[in-house]
């Protein structure tokens, strides 16, 4: 409850901080809008006909109803992998035995390119959701699952023994020992795989669905849409940059403090 | 118990005033850089403001000038860019470069009759001749450079981006001449607007160095116990994006990557502000951060309203949201430079009050008037003149709160 409040607390310093990156990235749109000059509307749309386009996409029901297909595989394959990951991560990173022989899986799941599992998953699904929630899995598993593994590995010793010689409850033991070091790893493994999620659902749209944004783009781009095409991105990467530093990034700060 | 120590518990800034040049009888008024400037200044920045108010309301004809347009923004931009900069560098250079001997006194004296000179051959410029004109300007930015060029050598490069802006106005005001003597083809206007950007950004270095004075100074005066640091980075990164708009500006006036560009320089210098958010302690309820905070805010937001008038296509807007910068960041930033030094160096502790509170208040209200002209077409000419009106009242409580600190020795005192 506390730590809810500190982060509320600190959130107006932390948003009115961005100003800094704000100036970077419309600096960023101003060499975009003269490669625009140079090279044509067809080659590079200037980012104000970008913005329009996003505008009225946003306003289309189509868009958001393709919007709510890709979030939806995202949510659910990330969601799974955050389940599983993060249980399985921190039972193996109880055992030494465990950690040992889910070190080479884990390297062969990082290893495999994700274009790879596309392809797979569409010999084993099919064209559909399965395919698409699948790659996500494969894909963001393995980094909550380490993140998890290293969590509870790296406990502090001389901490388990003093709640234990303190004589501490279970509830205090978890809650006050535990926890906010694990956390502190768990946390940016999610916000991570959180980033690779999104990345993959749109790939794997791209190449195996009929809808979703993933699929839109794929459109956008047979019919030579380019404003289209990078209203889609901008909505990409809007989104991510949204949940990932307006939302997960102040929790991550406070989190991290703990390491110290 | 040291001499210095007890000092320091005092103010924080009085370290450069061991050493100070022994010539006698200077009078209050002549004692250190600042004092005279401040002395005309004020009531400088009163006469001027009314007399181009009254101009551009239609009430006053002013025969002897052509290009009134022109000139009303050299002289709002050069005629008071010397005198801030001499405030600033007289005073602070002996603050930052210990040993560095303050000028007073006979010398004090002729550089401000100088000052003097350059205005009256400005204001008689079509009796007198731009040629004079540019002279006796020339020569008296030259002299600042002259005065700063200890900092510009100094083997750190500490201050060294003072003295290098400075270079680009003399350069950018000789060009301004020449085209204004026929010698150069480039329009005065647009050779104007990079003296703007030229300016703003010497703003900006100018009031990083003040902010760490006057912020720091106001926290040990009330016992907050913190550190306030004006990072440079993020001063640099308004820098930049201000000189990019000023360039394209410049090359490509009205094109659409320079309205970006405008929205980047507005948030690149409203993300000075966040220096002021401490890891501890709450200093943005303390009224000087917030008056020192509204010159960001003022000259964001004229940069992100230039830009936004650029990308919607209303070019004839972007001079009424300049006077955000000029009137608004440029104005208080000047004012506050005044406010300041003139509480700290006539050692006195930095105060608010309701004098205070009012000046910075009426140069706000000010510049909002003026500067959204295009929303309240209907009342233009009444926005002009009372806008100008409004803008001289803080100069006028200047006066009346610190003419009698100037015109006096340090309450300290201390020499100087």
């Amino acid at each position: 409850m506390k730590f809810a409040l500190k982060i509320l607390k600190d959130f107006p310093a932390f948003l009115w901080s961005g100003w800094g990156a704000v100036a970077s990235i419309l600096l960023f749109i101003a060499l975009w809008d003269s490669g625009n000059q140079v090279y044509g509307d067809l080659v590079l749309p200037s980012p104000l006909e970008t913005f329009k386009t996003l505008h009225a996409m946003l306003n289309d029901a189509n868009v958001i109803a393709e919007i709510k297909t890709t979030l939806y595989r995202a949510s659910v394959g990330f969601g799974i992998s955050l389940l599983f990951g993060t249980a399985l991560g921190l039972l193996a990173g109880f055992f030494a035995t465990a950690s040992m022989m889910s070190r080479p899986i884990v390297t062969i799941l990082v290893g495999m390119p994700p274009i790879a599992w596309i392809v797979l998953a569409m010999i084993w699904f099919g064209m559909g959701d399965e395919t698409v929630i699948f790659t996500v899995i494969v894909a963001s598993f393995p980094i909550i699952f380490v993140g998890a593994l290293q969590g509870t590995r790296t406990l502090d010793g001389d901490l388990k023994e003093m709640a234990k010689s303190f004589g501490f409850p279970w509830h205090m033991k978890f809650l006050d020992v535990y926890f906010p070091h694990i956390f502190s790893y768990v946390f940016p493994a999610w916000v991570s795989a959180l980033g690779m999620a999104w990345k993959i659902v749109i790939m794997a749209e791209l190449l195996a669905t009929s809808d979703g944004i993933g699929a839109s783009l794929a459109t956008a781009r047979s019919q030579l849409d380019t404003p289209t095409a990078l209203a889609i991105v901008t909505i990409m990467i809007g989104s991510l940059m949204f949940i990932e530093y307006i939302i997960l990034e102040p929790i991550k700060r406070e989190v991290e403090l703990w390491r110290d | 118990m040291s001499n210095i120590e007890e000092k320091e518990q005092q103010l924080r800034a009085t370290n450069h005033y061991l050493y100070y040049p022994d010539e006698k009888n200077v009078p209050p008024y002549l004692a250190y850089g600042f004092r005279p400037i401040f002395l005309l200044l004020a009531p400088y920045m009163i006469i001027s403001m009314v007399l181009w108010g009254l101009v551009w309301s239609g009430v006053l004809n002013i025969p002897f000038m052509e290009n009134i347009l022109v000139w009303h923004v050299y002289e709002m931009i050069f005629g008071i860019v010397t005198a801030g900069t001499m405030a600033f560098l007289t005073t602070g250079l002996p603050e930052l470069f210990p040993g560095f001997v303050p000028i007073i006194g006979k010398k004090l004296k002729n550089v401000m009759i100088l000052w003097i000179a350059g205005r009256v051959s400005f204001w008689f410029i079509d009796v007198t001749g731009v040629y004079l004109s540019a002279i006796l300007n020339l020569a008296m930015l030259g002299w600042l450079i002259w005065f700063a060029k200890d900092a510009v050598l100094d083997k750190l490069q500490r201050h060294a981006s003072l003295g290098y802006t400075m270079l680009a106005l003399l350069i950018i005001e000789a060009w301004f001449f020449a085209s204004m003597a026929g010698i150069a083809k480039t329009p005065a206007m647009d050779i104007l607007k990079v003296a703007l950007g030229a300016s703003v950004i010497l703003i900006l270095l100018a009031m990083r160095r003040v902010n760490m004075e006057a912020v720091n100074e106001l926290m040990e005066d009330k016992g907050i116990d913190d550190v306030y640091v004006a990072r440079p980075p993020v001063t640099n990164l308004a820098i930049f994006s201000v000189m990019a708009f000023t360039i394209v500006e410049f090359l490509y006036p009205n094109n659409s990557a320079l309205g970006w560009l405008g929205f980047a320089a507005g948030a690149g210098i409203l993300g000075i502000t966040s220096d002021y958010i401490l890891k501890d302690k709450v200093i943005i309820n303390q009224p000087y951060v917030i008056y020192l905070s509204l010159i960001f805010i003022l000259l964001g937001a004229g940069y992100a309203l230039m830009g936004y008038a650029i990308l919607s296509g209303e070019f004839e807007n972007i001079s009424h949201f300049r006077h955000l910068i000029t009137s608004g960041g440029y104005g208080l930033a000047y004012l506050m430079v005044m406010i300041i030094i003139g509480w700290i160096h006539t050692g006195r502790h930095l105060t608010s009050n309701i004098y205070t509170h009012l000046m910075v208040g009426l140069i706000v209200v000010a510049t909002l008037m003026r500067s959204m002209i295009p929303y309240f077409e209907e009342y233009s000419s009444t926005l002009y003149m009372l806008s100008a009106l409004i803008w001289t009242i803080p100069f006028m409580l200047y006066i009346k709160q610190f003419f009698s600190f100037l015109m006096a020795p340090r309450a300290d005192g201390i020499k100087g």
